[in-house]
């Protein structure tokens, strides 16, 4: 379970872009994160795996508990081993094969021998359906193929949570559908998950809670059919209805 | 009444010089990978912000940058000396300074100048090395030393080899200066061989004649490195 109490983050000592985040995610569940670009998404799942330090509040996960005013060195160890992250950009290693992104961190992080972690490895990226391509550097592969490893070395480090960043932002369209698969097939066994995403359909058919975030803070926060179905917000309703009116587009 | 251009002087000599190619290849070899060390840390100096480190990594790359080697020879050459007497003087000591080979004074000064050099081009080649591979790095818990370590400067090498091949062979090339003190490298062994028929010119079409085979053999070592490298890391493995 992870827990955020009263997050904020200023960029700059200016621009304020978490303004006090209180969120849960229960153990299990798959969160989507929705929102407009520059309302503060990945800034808040950044400041989860400390990647941005927060300035103020409290982070819970699983029952590992810390202060944004006490970050040091060891929280940060702390609080990466216990988190993954599945990046925009893929984030895989160029000089390492599929297989060697995923054992990795088994490698260096969890100081498991080189046996177990291939064959951990081998299992993870089977899930993902990437086993054959286990030894391939990430130049030969697709953009939802470098994903899926992505999502693999994740799953691989088995961690009380797996934060996705955006995963099918920078995808081809047809390559989308792969990597959402993947996600959804995680989510089923039950990866406590939470993901930003503009994948509307997705947020409602995969996540178990819907948060809408706007302008630094969480707007909403529900069963995505409540969310979707009858928006509270004013706010909520006009993100939406941009969204809804974009797939008239596309039909 | 000697002839105008003696071209079996020319070839005579040829053996003698050569002798010179260990103390030019020991100077370039030493002061580069002494340079890479130096260049390594201003580079995170520079990257990493480490106060004072950082100041005093721009005074040297600038002073370096800004002043001809040959100068930077010449003051080491005759700095050192000084430091010993200072030291002497102060300590009580009875260092002699003419126990160090003239050579280590030369290893000393073309370590500090690659340093400087190279500190630009690691640090130009760890930027290039996309930041989203170190966030991926930390947030599977990696500390920064093994992100660098395992994924950031294996990665930074290749992207910098044909810098660093250029600057290794201008720096070979650079060796030459050390003859001003009085390394037997190919530019002292030419000279020696010049002076004693005095016949200059031949000598120098001999040590031009060898410092481009040198480069020639290096420039062959390094295309198929480069091949090498290319050839991972593009596609599969196994």
């Amino acid at each position: 379970m992870i827990e955020l109490h009263g997050v904020t983050k200023t960029f700059n000592k200016k621009t304020q872009v978490l303004k006090g985040i209180d969120l849960t995610v229960e153990e299990g569940q798959t969160v989507a994160l929705i929102g407009s670009s520059g309302s503060g998404k990945s800034t808040l799942l950044r400041c989860i795996n400390l990647l941005e330090t927060p300035d103020t509040g409290t982070i819970r996960i699983g029952d590992y508990q810390f202060d944004a005013e006490h970050i040091n060195h060891s929280v940060r160890k702390q609080v990466r081993t216990k988190t993954a992250m599945v990046f925009q950009n893929f984030g895989l290693f160029a000089n390492k094969t599929a297989l060697e992104n995923v054992t990795e961190g088994l490698l260096v992080v969890q100081k498991k021998n080189r046996e177990e972690a291939n064959e951990i490895a081998r299992r993870y990226l089977d899930k993902v359906g990437m086993a054959d391509r286990a030894n391939y550097y990430p130049t030969a592969l697709s953009g939802g193929q470098k994903q899926r490893v992505g999502i693999a070395r994740a799953l691989a480090l088995n961690p009380k949570i797996i934060l996705f960043d955006e995963p099918t932002s920078a995808l081809d369209p047809e390559l989308v559908g792969e990597v959402l698969q993947v996600i959804r097939k995680v989510s089923e066994e039950n990866v406590t998950m939470l993901v930003v995403t503009h994948e509307m359909d997705f947020a409602r058919d995969v996540a178990d809670r819907v948060a809408f975030m706007d302008d630094g803070q969480i707007l909403e926060y529900g069963d995505p059919k409540e969310v979707f179905q009858n928006p509270k917000e004013e706010r909520t309703k006009q993100f939406l209805q941009r969204y809804l009116q974009r797939f008239t587009y596309v039909i | 009444m000697g002839k105008i251009f003696d071209p079996q002087f020319m070839i005579e000599i040829i053996p003698d010089i050569l002798k010179g190619i260990p103390y030019t290849l020991l100077i370039a070899v030493v002061a580069f990978f002494v340079g890479c060390v130096l260049g390594l840390i201003g580079a995170f100096a520079k990257i990493y912000r480490v106060p004072v480190l950082r100041q005093i990594t721009a005074v040297y790359v600038s002073f370096i940058r800004g002043t001809p080697l040959i100068v930077q020879i010449l003051l080491i050459y005759y700095a050192i000396p000084i430091l010993v007497r200072v030291i002497n003087a102060r300590f009580g000591t009875n260092y002699d300074i003419s126990w160090i080979p003239a050579v280590v004074f030369m290893l000393i000064a073309f370590s500090i100048n690659a340093g400087a050099y190279l500190t630009e081009s690691i640090r130009a080649s760890i930027l290039a090395i996309d930041k989203g591979q170190l966030e991926a790095a930390y947030s599977i818990g990696m500390s920064t030393w093994s992100a660098m370590i395992r994924i950031v400067l294996p990665q930074a090498v290749k992207v910098g080899l044909p810098v660093f091949a250029n600057f290794f062979i201008g720096l070979m090339k650079d060796t030459s200066l050390a003859f001003t003190a009085a390394v037997p490298e190919i530019m002292g062994q030419a000279k020696i061989e010049a002076g004693r028929a005095s016949r200059f010119f031949e000598a120098y079409i001999d040590a031009a004649l060898i410092y481009w085979g040198l480069c020639l053999i290096f420039e062959r070592l390094v295309a198929l490195l480069e091949k090498h490298v290319s050839k991972s890391e593009k596609g599969v493995t196994k």
